[in-house]
């Protein structure tokens, strides 16, 4: 997969500074921080309701926050802004593909959505690049669950964004799909794409990233640098910090 | 600007592939379309009721009917797999997206235009009257605004449990300018009147229509965005 464009020098590719969201009397996101440099992943695990994908959703630009602001190479995100969206990737447990439509519709029309004029070689090479260009002219519902994460991932780097946000990527594959996933993810890094991604998965999350956090009712309430962390150092902070907030 | 007419004609061309390929809302718009007909052929005695005067009414009634059917799916489309997020997280305006919907709208209700006026003329003969470009300019800048004002607010109850059921209950009332003078035109059409006799009509149907769509591509934003 090609490398992403380059970052501005000296500034965080993408910086979380005290996100708030609320939803009526809920807050779903609570002062949230952190900043990310080129090429640098971003694990961050939680339970149910704890409010990561309000925060993805933040970070995508999807959603307004109610206070702070993310910035993207230091300018900041606002709903509706084009110029960052196109620098922003977005993999899901939902592909956000359309059934009836071939692999190679659903990104050619992606990328007409982007302004591409090169669809006749990006498509091919986006697939060729997930492994799929056997499946380019099967409907996607006809393919399995593992292929179409595949596709979506493709999906989401037919732009190639500098940064990809990820969503439960792993939700309802199999090991072997899942294997697979891991495998194409961990070239986001190498490609030096800066990395979030939300996961219960605390193996899979823990193998790709530079950095964890946990994420309790809206809040970072456990932060760490992968080097000074292991699987069951992870699990333990993990189960004292949902306990703690139960 | 290019890119932005490129980006809503990317959005209108699925629309109507999916179309194609499901049929799922051009076949309940149609059924509807024929099965209204076919209920009034049997329901009114031609020898005692002077079809004509109510070939507008009827017309205009299925028309609203069916595209309302299908316009209540709008959304539906861009739920499945989430792809709603997909269109709302892309580099695409929002009014981008709203405007590609009217376009698909437009031509799926048209579409049912054409069968709606070609069942009642085979059902009960109606006479279209002389002049068929101005009535399919009657049609086109009423069914316009009807799309524009369906478009918004299936957006809005597409989020909604309530769904279709609620969107008839908030259309209703702003269609009335659409009723009023989408039927008086079509009407005086078809008996042949003069054409300064719908001209009045038609200017207060362009402007709703104006009215509609640029309210639509200012509010479409509030609609979808959290």
């Amino acid at each position: 997969m090609p490398a992403a464009a380059a970052p501005r020098a000296g500034l965080p590719v993408l910086e979380a500074a005290s996100l708030v969201r609320d939803y009526g009397p809920v807050r779903a996101v609570d002062h949230v921080s952190f900043h990310l440099g080129a090429g640098e992943f971003l694990s961050v695990f939680g339970p149910n309701g704890a409010g990561k994908t309000s925060l993805l959703r933040l970070l995508a630009g999807g959603l307004r926050p109610t206070a702070g602001e993310v910035r993207v190479s230091g300018i900041p995100l606002t709903v509706g802004d084009r110029a960052a969206r196109a620098r922003i990737g977005i993999l899901s447990h939902l592909s956000f593909l359309y059934g009836r439509l071939t692999a190679r519709e659903n990104l050619r029309f992606y990328g007409r959505l982007h302004g591409f004029g090169d669809l006749d070689s990006r498509v091919p090479d986006r697939l060729a690049d997930v492994g799929l260009e056997r499946y380019a002219d099967s409907p996607v519902d006809t393919l399995s669950r593992g292929t179409v994460q595949r596709l979506a991932v493709a999906r989401a780097l037919l732009h190639d964004p500098e940064i990809v946000l990820l969503d439960e990527p792993y939700t309802g594959l199999d090991a072997y799909a899942g294997a697979m996933l891991q495998e194409l993810l961990s070239g986001l890094k190498e490609g030096g794409r800066t990395v979030v991604m939300v996961t219960h998965n605390l193996g899979r999350g823990l193998e790709l990233a530079d950095r964890v956090a946990i994420q309790v009712r809206g809040s970072f309430v456990f932060e760490a640098e992968r080097a000074d962390l292991d699987a069951v150092g992870l699990e333990r902070s993990y189960r004292r910090a949902v306990e703690g907030r139960a | 600007m290019t890119v932005y007419l490129r980006q809503v004609a990317a959005i209108v061309r699925k629309d109507l592939l999916l179309e194609v390929r499901t049929g799922e809302r051009l076949a309940a718009m149609g059924a509807l379309t024929v099965l209204v007909a076919v209920l009034f052929h049997f329901a009114i005695d031609q020898g005692l009721v002077r079809m004509q005067v109510l070939a507008a009414g009827l017309i205009w009634m299925t028309i609203l009917f069916g595209g309302m059917l299908g316009m209540g799916r709008t959304f539906e489309m861009e739920r499945e797999q989430g792809a709603i997020q997909g269109l709302l997280t892309s580099p695409v305006p929002l009014d981008g997206i709203y405007l590609a919907k009217v376009v698909s709208n437009f031509v799926l209700v048209t579409l049912i235009e054409v069968v709606a006026l070609a069942a009642y003329w085979l059902f009960f003969g109606f006479n279209y009257g002389n002049d068929l470009l101005l009535l399919a300019g009657v049609l086109g800048v009423a069914t316009l605004g009807f799309v524009a004002v369906t478009t918004l607010f299936a957006a809005i109850s597409a989020q909604t449990n309530m769904g279709q059921t609620l969107l008839p209950i908030l259309i209703f009332p702003l269609l009335v300018p659409v009723v009023i003078f989408g039927v008086t035109a079509t009407g005086r059409i078809f008996a042949s009147r003069p054409v300064q006799e719908v001209e009045g009509s038609l200017y207060l149907l362009a402007a709703f229509t104006v009215v509609a769509l640029t309210a639509g591509t200012i509010l479409f934003r509030y609609v979808v965005e959290e």
